[in-house]
């Protein structure tokens, strides 16, 4: 008999974005310049899904609008992904978003030995619907508290505050930390941060070190890596101000 | 009549992915026979450090741990009679894992104030953290306490294997796990104790002990248990060693230990297997004749099981070595480098690999796909700066 006769695997580690599609996001080319920045990102997740064959990463995405819906409905390889467009038009169902994706963190469907996923809300506006009732939905799923959550604001009529709210407390010391909304009012500081999130904070998620449970460490479930240097500050943009 | 327990053994491998990253094995295992004649028990432990920067002497902490269990042990051994069953559940639950966690925090203060770092940072015996797990083999019952998330597998002699001890935190965050380096987890302590009497008819064949990186190599924990019951057939040394080799590289990259104890008497033929169906085993796992003529060889160098492992899983050769980029440029700056990897290949052996491949290895002749990867990193770092600019339209 072969050893090992079982089925030994690398770990699933799901990439799940939740992208704002409302009407606003038509505006000045923003959600032209999300797809970019997610079409151009892929080929680094992938470098860095090669360079840590222990993960399998896993893509999806959600779109909200008037309401939410799966874009990327099939958990599918990074190295496989063909981003199609997403479109704008409609009003800011965030909560239904979060309820879908809590289905989505149900275990089943997750795996036992899952990665942390890494969630990436990005948005322009204010939720229309009951976020409160979609976030209480998604942080009722071990799995959303065990994810690590990000969030990107387009531009400044982003709401700051339920962005906060879904990534989870703010830090207690002010300044430089990836656990705030990152602020992005061009397409080339939204660019930076989805390759940052796709390509470093996935880096980071691939190989987690054991963490010990309760400590004063936590608010994040990995130690999520530094922004880059030019986006040391979530607040201090890079290029001219047009969102 | 009740059947004897044979000599336990124990193994820890680097984890795939550390071994690309050139960090150091966090895990550590012990087994030994503690105690002699009436008063004999045998010891099996794990340990495993929990890595990343916040635990940057993890490494050492799993060893420190297996030192503290086994001395921890020995004190208990020589004020407990094995017969005082009660005391022993008592010694499980309570006493050993403060004698333990005192002596672990003793060990690993000492160890701190010999570094250099001692001078300007107060000490934390969470850089240290690991966690533990171990069981006590008695004649008449075995016990088994720890903290963490090591598990604990139970395999009958007609081969079915069951889950005997596991962590279950509530509301636990992502890799959470508990720690030897936390004060105040006696709860975490006592929750993982257990003493079970053994009686003539007592179908308990053998018991594993493992770090978590196994359990999280399987798929399933249907094909964990189903892997604790083909571990035991496994012979100590190197049979062990290479299929915790495969099992991390080929799941999750974790460092992984197991300790392995069997009963005396017939095994069931559904585990029963040979070295030399072990190796033909692996052939057919798709390793290929290369590996099945190095296994033939006596102890493979820890140079030569790193060209089998890589060669084992080509597609993993490229990101392996795109990893070391640094170190082959390091490597031709500073030639003398390639002696200190070379004199202890066992620290480093990917390290000790890319060394030895510098002026060309008659090991990598039998491995063209590596042996390619390698001569394109070494021309890659020959080349300029300006020759590894992107070319200007």
């Amino acid at each position: 008999m072969p050893f090992p006769n079982v089925r030994l695997s690398n770990r699933p580690l799901h990439f799940i974005y939740l992208c704002d599609c409302s009407g606003s996001m038509a505006a000045q080319g923003k959600m032209q310049a999300l797809n970019q920045a997610i079409r151009q990102s892929l080929p680094g997740m992938a470098e860095v899904a090669e360079q840590n064959p222990e993960a399998r990463v896993l893509v999806r995405a959600v779109r909200f609008a008037d309401g939410a819906a799966w874009h990327l409905a099939e958990p599918t390889p990074v190295q496989e992904l063909q981003w199609r467009d997403l479109e704008a038009g409609g009003i800011t169902a965030m909560g239904e978003a979060l309820s879908l994706v809590a289905d989505a963190l149900q275990s089943p469907p997750m795996e036992d030995r899952a990665l942390p996923p890494v969630l990436v809300l990005i948005s322009d506006g204010q939720p229309t619907d009951d976020f409160d009732a979609g976030l209480s939905r998604l942080m009722r799923e071990p799995w959303a508290q065990k994810a690590v959550r990000l969030a990107i604001a387009m531009g400044h009529d982003a709401d700051l505050e339920v962005l906060q709210q879904f990534i989870g407390p703010e830090p207690a010391r002010g300044g430089k930390s990836p656990r705030r909304p990152l602020q992005a009012s061009n397409a080339t500081t939204l660019a930076q941060y989805i390759q940052w999130a796709s390509t470093a904070v996935v880096g980071a998620a691939s190989m987690p070190a054991s963490r010990v449970a309760q400590s004063e460490e936590s608010g994040s479930n990995i130690p999520l890596p530094d922004l880059p240097p030019t986006l040391l500050d979530p607040t201090d943009d890079v290029g001219p101000l047009v969102w | 009549m009740i059947k004897a327990w044979q000599s336990g053994t124990s193994c820890s491998v680097i984890g795939a992915a550390h071994r690309r990253q050139g960090k150091p094995c966090q895990d550590a295992s012990l087994s030994c026979q503690l105690g002699s004649g009436p008063q004999q028990l045998q010891l099996l432990a794990v340990s495993d450090g929990h890595g990343g920067s916040r635990y940057w002497l993890s490494d050492i902490g799993s060893n420190q741990a297996c030192n503290a269990v086994r001395e921890s042990v020995e004190a208990a051994l020589q004020q407990t009679p094995l017969s005082d069953r009660d005391q022993w559940l008592r010694q499980l639950q309570l006493e050993l894992p403060e004698a333990i966690q005192q002596r672990w925090l003793e060990a690993v203060q000492r160890d701190w104030q010999q570094r250099p770092e001692s001078a300007t940072t107060p000490f934390s015996s969470a850089v240290y953290g690991c966690t533990l797990g171990f069981v006590l083999l008695a004649p008449q019952w075995w016990g088994c306490s720890g903290i963490g998330d090591w598990d604990l597998v139970g395999i009958s002699a007609a081969g079915e294997a069951n889950l005997l001890s596991e962590e279950t935190l509530q509301g636990s965050h992502g890799e959470a796990t508990t720690s030897l380096c936390q004060a105040d987890v006696m709860v975490a302590w006592r929750q993982r104790a257990q003493l079970q009497e053994l009686r003539a008819s007592d179908p308990l064949q053998a018991l594993v002990l493992s770090t978590d990186g196994i359990r999280k190599s399987c798929a399933t924990d249907g094909d964990f248990l189903q892997l604790c019951g083909q571990m035991i057939a496994l012979e100590s040394g190197d049979p062990l060693k290479q299929g915790l080799v495969e099992i991390t590289a080929q799941g999750s990259g974790d460092d992984v230990s197991v300790a392995i104890v069997q009963r005396s008497g017939p095994r069931s033929t559904r585990l029963a297997h040979g070295p030399a169906a072990l190796a033909i085993a692996i052939v057919a796992a798709g390793a290929g004749g290369w590996w099945w003529w190095q296994q033939r060889r006596p102890t493979p160098s820890p140079i030569e099981r790193e060209v089998v492992q890589l060669c084992a899983a080509p597609e993993r050769i490229k990101a392996s070595l795109s990893q070391r980029k640094q170190q082959f440029q390091q490597l031709l700056q500073q030639p003398k480098a390639a002696e200190a990897l070379l004199k202890e290949p066992e620290r480093d052996p990917l390290g000790a690999l890319i060394a030895s491949s510098a002026g060309g290895s008659a090991t990598l002749q039998a491995c063209p796909p590596l042996k390619a990867a390698l001569d394109a990193q070494w021309r890659m770092a020959r080349k300029t700066p300006e020759q590894k600019a992107p070319a200007q339209p």
